[in-house]
């Protein structure tokens, strides 16, 4: 396996606050990993320094060996990087077809593939997500549940080798929650992209991710596979306060449970 | 690729494009049968041909640029100084049945298409009504570098700045027409070719939400500059063909009136459409004229409030209410695209 992404001793500061602090991870091709943390741990952040949405005060970040620290967004998302937003993002007053087709038309084969073309992949996506029979729907008439699964065959028109999920699962009930996560278990398989995926449904990421790397304010507490990262008491601490207070808590959980 | 007798057909079914040859075809008609006076044809093509260019912007970016006229002054004063000062461009705009007109205006066009071009790439940064704003404040700044910097060529003017055309830079009404004519064929086509590519379909993205256009590979900011100077450059060439058809220019070019005119023009037909313009512009034409010989002095007051009426009941225009319906079946979206 080869290195997809470097992300060296990032640090991003907003005025006083550093929203993240001194991060550093490697990521192999075609992993699936998961990140974690409490609010405003700096998740969200991370996403947006790599993919160009903000500049870091520190650090670099090496994509497929190319340095894309300062490089802006658009020219980041050619390179293979696509991404969801938490709050969706839908062009409303287009079908959703035409949705995916601007990920078609501007991801890594932008100026490559005719409209036509881009239909086509744009096609393949949208049911590959389950939204075949909505084609041809304006985006802002879809439910919540549908606008992510748009969100996510949007950016898969990109045809990216990285794939940011921010929240995907989001305001789902746990019914669409196994639902969008057949459907990205399904794309990884057939399109063979890696993943960063930020999830505050726990149990979710933690059935579905690989690795799991937890942020707590800004700083990387915990690197793992999901089973090491859940026993770390640092973890553990940073969700539920004072490690004796979350052990007793567990305790009683335990007990109630019995 | 080859373009076979078949796509030339299946083109041809294509609404969008009908509706602008039967536009194309109609105003010309009415040229060769004398059917109304050159001024009123010249008037009309000026306002679809305007509301089609700032459309590129407006319409399909999503930028409401406020300031829009001035386009119309930057294209209106180069063209009337190059002719009035320059002998050789003075000849060149009496040949060629009105082609010289056209690459006159084009020269002045492309001095609008810069200043767009430098102006854009700060003001686009701005949203909403701060870019608005900012291009109102656009307009005011370059009419009062041209009224400094403009000789004063009729001391008894009070306005200043006021250029009037001696008799040797006056061309034929005829002439005048071809040009304004061809031009407007040239911004229908670009508007519908616009539409249907790659870079059209960005700067939709970009008026739907920019942050997730930027985000999945859109250069924003040079799609953006892009269409403003595009639209600068057919709003210059339009804007310098009308004046001149006035026989000089003042700065009245620069009013705030004709900033509305066209955006008016844009919402009574339909934001981003390629026909909306087109329609827009036919119907605030035919309002325009029709109230100015019905009820003089009022007229303006009457037009604002249908205008209001409009945008009240009918935000999205004629097309855009019309793109929501189906018929028999057929979703009339996917026709007027």
């Amino acid at each position: 396996m080869s290195v997809l992404l470097r992300v060296e001793n990032v640090t991003k500061r907003f005025g006083g606050l550093v929203a993240v602090d001194n991060v550093s991870f490697t990521l192999e091709k075609g992993e699936f990993l998961g990140l974690i943390g409490p609010n405003g741990a700096g998740k969200t952040t991370l996403f947006n320094v790599i993919n160009g949405v903000y500049k870091p005060e520190e650090g670099r970040i090496i994509f497929k060996g190319i340095d894309i620290t300062k490089k802006p967004a658009h020219q980041i998302a050619r390179l293979g990087v696509a991404r969801t937003y938490q709050v969706v993002k839908p062009f409303s007053d287009m079908t959703v077809v035409e949705n995916a087709m601007i990920g078609a038309l501007f991801g890594k084969k932008a100026g490559k593939i005719s409209i036509t073309e881009a239909r086509d992949i744009a096609m393949n996506m949208i049911e590959l997500v389950g939204l075949k029979d909505k084609a041809e729907v304006l985006a802002a008439s879809l439910t919540l549940h549908e606008k992510k699964k748009l969100e996510v065959a949007r950016a898969l028109s990109a045809e990216p080798d990285l794939l940011l999920l921010d929240e995907v699962l989001a305001g789902l009930n746990p019914k669409e929650i196994e639902e969008s996560l057949k459907i990205i278990s399904r794309a990884k398989e057939k399109l063979d992209f890696t993943v960063i995926m930020v999830e505050h449904v726990m149990h979710a990421v933690m059935n579905i991710a690989e690795r799991i790397i937890v942020l707590h304010y800004g700083k990387k507490i915990a690197d793992g596979s999901p089973q090491e990262v859940a026993n770390e008491p640092e973890v553990i601490t940073a969700y539920l306060g004072e490690p004796e207070l979350a052990l007793k808590f567990v305790k009683r959980l335990r007990r109630e449970g019995e | 690729m080859k373009i076979g007798f078949e796509d030339i057909l299946e083109y041809l079914k294509r609404p969008t494009l009908a509706i602008i040859l039967i536009v194309i075809i109609a105003i010309g008609a009415m040229r060769a049968f004398h059917v109304t006076t050159l001024d009123t044809l010249i008037l009309l093509s000026y306002f679809i041909g305007v509301a089609a260019s700032l459309n590129i912007i407006m319409g399909f970016a999503g930028y409401v640029s406020f300031g829009h006229a001035v386009f119309i002054g930057i294209g209106a004063y180069i063209y009337m100084l190059s002719v009035y000062f320059n002998p050789l461009l003075n000849t060149l705009q009496h040949s060629g049945f009105g082609v010289g007109i056209i690459i006159v205006s084009i020269l002045a066009a492309i001095v609008a298409a810069i200043v767009a071009g430098v102006v854009g790439g700060v003001v686009l940064r701005l949203r909403g009504a701060f870019f608005a704003i900012a291009t109102i404040g656009l307009d005011f700044t370059v009419l009062y570098i041209i009224k400094a910097v403009v000789p004063d060529l009729d001391p008894d003017y009070f306005f200043g700045a006021q250029i009037i055309l001696p008799k040797r830079c006056i061309v034929s009404k005829s002439d005048i027409f071809n040009a304004i004519y061809i031009t407007l064929i040239a911004v229908m086509i670009t508007n519908y070719i616009i539409k249907r590519s790659r870079f059209g379909a960005g700067l939709v993205a970009i008026r739907e939400d920019e942050d997730a256009a930027e985000s999945l590979g859109v250069p924003t900011a040079k799609y953006k500059t892009l269409a403003f100077a595009l639209s600068a450059f057919f709003t210059a060439m339009l804007g310098a063909i009308f004046f001149l058809n006035g026989g000089g220019v003042d700065e009245m070019a620069f009013s705030l009136g004709k900033s509305i005119d066209m955006i008016v023009m844009i919402i009574i037909g339909g934001l981003g459409t390629v026909i909306g313009p087109i329609i827009g512009g036919i119907i605030y034409y035919w309002l325009y004229d029709t109230l100015l010989v019905h009820y003089p002095g009022v007229n303006l007051i009457i037009l604002g409030i249908i205008v209001a009426l409009i945008i009240l009941f009918a935000p999205e225009g004629i097309v855009g209410i019309i793109r929501k319906r189906t018929f028999r079946g057929l979703k009339l979206r996917d026709l007027l695209e």
